[in-house]
């Protein structure tokens, strides 16, 4: 019922400019978290590692590699170009932050999510752990949105016929 | 909608995404060999490779506990913590009641670089202690532009640092590949926040123990 309706409005005459909100939000919020940790690596690093979930060693890697990959997502979700690929990836992203968040809430941790530089522990009174989860929670149904209707306004990029199908 | 599908769209388009796909690697490569330690970095003479690259005070007292202490200079509850804590460590370095490793962390960016680097300067004119006190005691605004040679110059001018070499090893930043070397050291040691206190390779308590003079005296007292 609800997919229907989705549906209907994605196709109708907001749909494209819908398309573009979601564009533009979800690869500005990538592009300005990934930008505002690139010149900060081992503050980054730190704020992965914070997290306790993956060993030392690739938390580290991952410290430094999510902040270029985010700013690329962004980009391209911007410029509108490969958008399915890279709001199915974007979308994916949000996912696995929710988890990594939502993990360090029910452990108990107090960390601050480090999504926009920062990050790392925290006062115990001083977590957001539910606003964090929220805003990726958006931002992922609107990277699920973009990749089942890549086709929005003012994209640099023109869909392909079999993808326009 | 736009009636062109064809074959140049998706080459442009596959092109754009590689080329991104390559800045992004790139990037990454950059980023992380450039924060890569180096063997070969120039070390105060007080700091021993095995901790840590840390700054090592009374390495060789036996049978006391280790505290090892990391920080970033321009991190404020470090200057609070120093405030409160301060005093307790020199005494206990004073009178060789444990081993003390300063790890100086830079992850707030360029001005913990260089204030690192002083610290290391200071600490070969036997002044790291007096330099860090009179840092915190003076500790500017984050990354405001505040830290520089000049501001560390007249920190080590007042607690009495006179020698030439002192001024030169700031300006050059001599140490700023040992300072990538601690970095590393303190990712390896799952260090997540400034400051951070271990007392024989264990964190004492961030609730109770950090900010409180007299559990922090006891909880190192090993």
């Amino acid at each position: 019922m609800i997919l229907n309706l989705i549906e209907k409005f994605a196709l109708g005459k907001y749909g494209k400019w819908f398309g573009l909100i979601c564009r533009l939000t979800l690869g500005g919020v990538l592009f300005a978290a990934g930008w505002l940790k690139i010149f900060t690596p081992a503050k980054s690093q730190m704020a992965v590692r914070a997290y306790e979930v993956l060993p030392i060693g690739l938390a580290n890697f991952l410290g430094i590699f999510l902040p270029w990959f985010e700013v690329g997502l962004g980009v391209l979700l911007i410029l509108g170009i490969g958008v399915k690929l890279s709001a199915l990836l974007g979308g994916a992203l949000m996912v696995v932050f929710i988890a990594a968040i939502s993990q360090a809430w029910a452990r108990g941790l107090s960390i601050d999510c480090g999504c926009f530089g920062g990050g790392g522990t925290v006062e115990p009174g001083e977590t957001k752990y539910l606003s964090e989860i929220l805003r990726d929670i958006g931002l992922a149904l609107m990277g699920l949105y973009l990749f089942r209707y890549p086709l929005t306004r003012f994209a640099v990029e023109k869909l392909t016929k079999t993808e326009r199908e | 909608m736009a009636t062109s599908s064809s074959g140049g769209d998706k080459f442009t388009r596959n092109l754009v995404i590689a080329m991104v796909a390559l800045v992004v690697v790139v990037g990454a490569g950059f980023s992380y060999f450039g924060s890569k330690g180096s063997t070969t970095a120039a070390i105060p003479s007080s700091v021993s490779k095995d901790d840590g690259y840390g700054i090592v005070f009374n390495g060789d007292v036996p049978n006391v506990p280790t505290i090892d202490i990391y920080e970033d200079f321009q991190c404020p509850v470090c200057a609070r913590f120093e405030a409160i804590n301060g005093i307790t460590l020199e005494k206990a370095i004073e009178e060789k009641k444990a081993k003390v490793v300063y790890h100086v962390l830079s992850f707030l960016g360029t001005e913990s670089i260089l204030a690192a680097n002083a610290s290391a300067c200071a600490s070969d004119q036997d002044k790291f202690l007096a330099f860090h006190k009179a840092f915190y005691a003076n500790q500017p605004a984050e990354n405001a532009g505040a830290i520089n040679a000049d501001f560390l110059k007249s920190i080590g001018a007042a607690i009495g640092i006179t020698s030439p070499e002192f001024a030169t090893c700031v300006d050059n930043g001599g140490y700023s590949d040992w300072v990538k070397n601690v970095a590393e050291a303190g990712a390896k040691a799952n260090v997540n926040s400034t400051p951070t206190v271990f007392v024989n390779g264990k964190e004492i308590d961030r609730n109770t123990e950090y900010f409180n003079a007299e559990a922090f005296a006891k909880a190192i007292a090993g």
